[in-house]
């Protein structure tokens, strides 16, 4: 079979020399490299064990890592024109690994691939397809980075960026410029050790860049935490959270050492976008920073000179980072074990949180208003106390017991389920879930809070919960596993989703834009019931950041509670985007976004869209007397 | 400066209060239950004067075993030790009862300074930590926001009505009882908790103390308030009925 295409050219002959000479740089190649690479995976080696690591089962392991790794699933996803160059350039990567070892096998006499027989001819085509992408992708990469810059790559222009890009790009000229030689040409030769001696300074540079994530980040992903934004139980008497270096963990470590700077968590960090100090980039480095100056057994505090306690205070708990990153950090339980390290050990001294504490200390509620109120709003609206007999307990929360607009969400609920014939009753008392304490880290009263609800539950036999509170929602079924079984729980957009054929359509032409609530969406995963309750109450909009890219409403994390921002508050970025779909009705499902929204949309003035929860919407359509 | 604390746990603030069936206390098996919040600030003065002069500081209540979580908390929040006067007649004894209790327990520690807060949330008395210094000798002032260590005692800064306030300077050792409000409180950590398991617990009982329970004040009867709600039609033109209202505003319900 003659192909009328050119052959890769490789040198017919190596002297001694050349092979002598190869091996020594090779040798000095690999001892550099693991002059930098050794005390990095000793600090992730020595790092604290994750007490609550399990490798099995693994079915999501290896789905989110032939995803996200193999296909580059979310790399792609989330900036396409990007990610896809990115995929170019680590596809060809996979396919270069053969490529690069009989590269150098050749060298002595060892190469398994035949630049003249079939197989060989068929692979370096194959290899060649991918180095072309490969070329095109880094030269499109280093374009965007040296040229367009997007914010978010940070100030500083990186050399080592424009070197690696560099490098890479050589790999692949020198590899296709093969093609074009003949193999018993001095360009043939040239060309050959013009991609032996890029591939071997390609190595030492790797651990000492964002390059990192070359080694690290498929193991990053695999050895997640298992769940989305899961936070790890404390673990002994002298556990506290991270209060120093002592307290990192290994998959914190690998965590830290996997960034790529890429800055998509920065991009889309509510607390980064209005002006604040918090940076989740600069968290993640700022490990990074500590563990290599300070190491993993330091007493030194993390907070501190590498991280500063006033950005972990800023995080909004969202999210947005940690379903962006592309290389598995997880930072929502790194944000929250730097406020666990600050608030059980007394380091956080902030006027608000400590009211909040104090509050949850000494009554039942966030909002520190007497329980008497919540027993009046229960009595003035005849909700049925829950017995035992009722299908569901309805748990009202800190905001559908006590915050006007809450209560009206609650009454719009409970209209639509008397409506279906759905039976419920509330719990006689409640304690706040702990959502707020949680996330600040106080683990204290979370303790309390959990188990003396998870014990009043118990007593009155629930097995079924409803809530319109997403943070309720979230911190009953997953933080309270920490302290008990709860029942089961779900939030009140997937009951209406699901009885909604049931209840007449109450639909007009008026325009509706449904903002995801953080915990909700990227905590829960539910994006489409909320969005067929709003539109069967009329025709929804979308606002250019939803699902699960929504932007917060400001008040997740606790800070709700935390008084006055710094820089622009995230509700008014959030309400401008949302009055600027032209939307009549901004359909909430959070009775936190509702309030912040609440004020945001009121500080619009005339004009601003009317606000309501999705219950409310659904509610709408019942006749008058609701039974 | 060795300081000694007493403080009382009191049912939390909202929680449903129900009237025993013999109608002299009331029901304490739902109950939940918290620090007094005047004893709260007593014992962030009593911490605060601490961190800034050394010393110590110990904590005092008298109460059944329940009473020990509050202990605890004190403990976590930062106390050095603790005694707990286990007692289960706590609400059968008067003022001067519960006072001998605690005069009894504080004694032998011959402290610098007794703090106490205002008044308790349940009973309201408000005089708890005055007969204390009393039966103690000592000097004693009420209404304190504030206390500053001088050369030769102390000087403090009490609250009086309408916005005035009276500095007092007193010799050690001395008694105070402590307003609200005076400092900003610090929460309770899982750190100090769990440093608040190897502090000391001495438990002492009424009869170890020597301390007469037989009352001179004896609780009659307690009830909720009657719920009271009344509407009035005013007749007459607008004008009448304005300064009818007027009237009724200023001299029946007095609010304005």
């Amino acid at each position: 079979m003659v192909f009328p295409l050119p052959t890769l050219a490789e040198p017919q002959h190596f002297s001694l020399a050349e092979r002598v000479l190869f091996a020594a740089l090779a040798v000095a190649s690999v001892a550099l490299f693991w002059r930098r690479f050794g005390p990095i995976l000793r600090n992730i080696l020595r790092s604290k064990q994750d007490a609550d690591f399990h490798l099995f089962p693994a079915g999501k392991r290896i789905r989110d890592f032939a995803g996200e790794v193999l296909l580059q699933g979310k790399v792609i996803r989330q900036r396409p024109l990007a990610g896809f160059a990115h995929a170019l350039v680590f596809w060809a990567f996979c396919a270069f690994a053969l490529v690069s070892l009989n590269h150098c096998a050749a060298l002595y006499g060892l190469g398994f691939l035949n630049p003249a027989g079939a197989v060989g001819r068929f692979y370096f085509y194959f290899a060649a397809v991918f180095a072309l992408g490969c070329a095109v992708g880094i030269a499109g990469l280093f374009i965007r980075r040296f040229f367009v810059r997007p914010k978010w790559l940070g100030e500083e222009l990186s050399w080592e960026s424009g070197l690696i890009a560099l490098l890479i790009f050589v790999l692949m000229a020198s590899y296709l410029g093969a093609f074009f030689v003949p193999a018993a040409s001095p360009a043939a030769r040239i060309l050959w050790w013009t991609h032996a001696i890029t591939l071997l300074a390609f190595l030492p540079v790797i651990p000492q860049t964002k390059h990192l994530h070359l080694i690290f980040s498929p193991f990053t992903v695999f050895l997640s935490r298992g769940s989305f934004s899961r936070i790890p139980p404390l673990v002994g008497d002298e556990d506290f959270g991270l209060v120093a270096g002592r307290d990192l963990t290994r998959i914190v470590s690998l965590q830290a050492y996997s960034c790529v700077e890429c800055g998509r968590c920065t991009e889309h960090c509510p607390a980064n976008n209005t002006g604040k100090l918090l940076n989740p980039k600069e968290i993640v480095l700022g490990l990074r920073g500590y563990l290599n100056e300070l190491g993993p057994a330091s007493e030194v505090p993390l907070l501190g000179k590498h991280i500063a306690q006033q950005a972990a205070f800023q995080c909004t708990t969202c999210g947005a980072c940690e379903f962006q990153c592309p290389v598995g950090i997880e930072h929502v339980p790194i944000i929250v074990g730097l406020r666990r390290g600050a608030v059980n050990t007394g380091a956080w001294d902030d006027e608000h949180g400590a009211k909040l504490f104090l509050a949850l200390e000494r009554g039942s509620n966030a909002l520190g208003l007497g329980a008497a109120e919540r027993d009046k709003f229960i009595e003035k609206n005849a909700l049925p106390i829950f017995d035992g007999t009722q299908e569901y307990c309805l748990w009202l929360g800190c905001m559908g017991s006590h915050d006007p607009r809450g209560r009206e969400i609650v009454l719009a609920l409970v209209r639509v389920m008397h409506y279906l014939g759905t039976s419920f009753g509330v719990l006689r008392k409640e304690r706040c879930t702990g959502d707020a304490v949680r996330r600040l880290g106080n683990d204290l009263l979370f303790q309390q809070l959990a188990e003396a609800n998870l014990e009043a539950l118990a007593q009155n036999k629930v097995t079924k919960m409803l809530s319109i509170c997403p943070h309720c929602v979230r911190t009953i079924q997953e933080d309270w596993k920490e302290y008990g079984a709860p029942p089961a729980i779900e939030h009140h957009s997937e009951f209406l989703a699901r009885h909604l054929a049931q209840l007449p359509r109450g639909g007009n032409q008026e325009q509706i834009v449904f903002h995801d609530p953080c915990y909700l969406g990227r905590y829960r995963g539910v994006y489409d019931e909320p969005r067929a309750v709003a539109s069967r109450a009329g025709l929804l909009v979308e606002a250019p950041r939803h699902r699960e890219r929504s932007f917060c409403c400001g008040a997740g994390g606790g800070l709700a509670f935390l008084g006055e921002e710094q820089g622009e508050r995230v509700s008014h970025a959030r309400a401008a985007e949302l009055a600027a779909t032209g939307a009549e009705t901004v359909a909430a499902a959070c009775p936190f976004c509702n309030s912040m929204f609440r004020d945001a949309l009121a500080a619009r003035g005339e004009g601003a869209p009317q606000l309501l929860d999705i219950a409310q919407l659904a509610a709408r359509g019942l006749p008058e007397q609701g039974n | 400066m060795k300081i000694i604390v007493a403080i009382k746990q009191v049912p939390e603030r909202d929680a449903p209060v129900r009237i025993d069936p013999a109608g002299t206390w009331i029901e304490e098996s739902s109950l939940q239950f918290a620090l007094n919040e005047s004893d709260a600030y007593a014992l962030e003065e009593a911490l605060q004067l601490k961190e800034k002069h050394g010393g110590e500081v110990a904590v005092v209540s008298a109460g059944p075993e329940r009473v020990g979580s509050t202990i605890r908390e004190a403990l976590a929040k930062g106390a050095d030790r603790a005694v707990h006067i286990l007692c289960d007649d706590l609400h059968s004894r008067d003022a001067l009862g519960v006072a001998r209790l605690l005069a009894a327990a504080i004694k032998p520690e011959q402290p610098d300074l007794v703090l106490s807060g205002l008044q308790s949330e349940d009973l309201g008395l408000g005089q708890t930590g005055v007969i204390v210094a009393e039966l103690l000798g000592l000097p004693h002032a009420t209404l304190i926001l504030n206390v500053e260590k001088t050369e030769t005692g102390v000087k403090v800064k009490r609250e009086l009505e309408e916005g005035w306030f009276q500095s007092v300077e007193l010799p050690l050792p001395a008694a105070l009882s402590i307003q609200s409000g005076g400092n900003k409180l610090r929460y309770a950590t899982l750190m100090g908790i769990k440093r608040a398991k190897t502090k000391e617990v001495r438990i002492l009982t009424a009869a170890e103390l020597g301390a007469d329970s037989a009352p001179v004040v004896r609780m009659e009867r307690i009830a909720l308030p009657t719920k009271q709600k009344s509407t009035q039609m005013l007749d007459g033109s607008p004008k009448e009925a304005a300064a009818a209202l007027l009237e009724k505003l200023k001299f029946e319900a007095r609010v304005l």
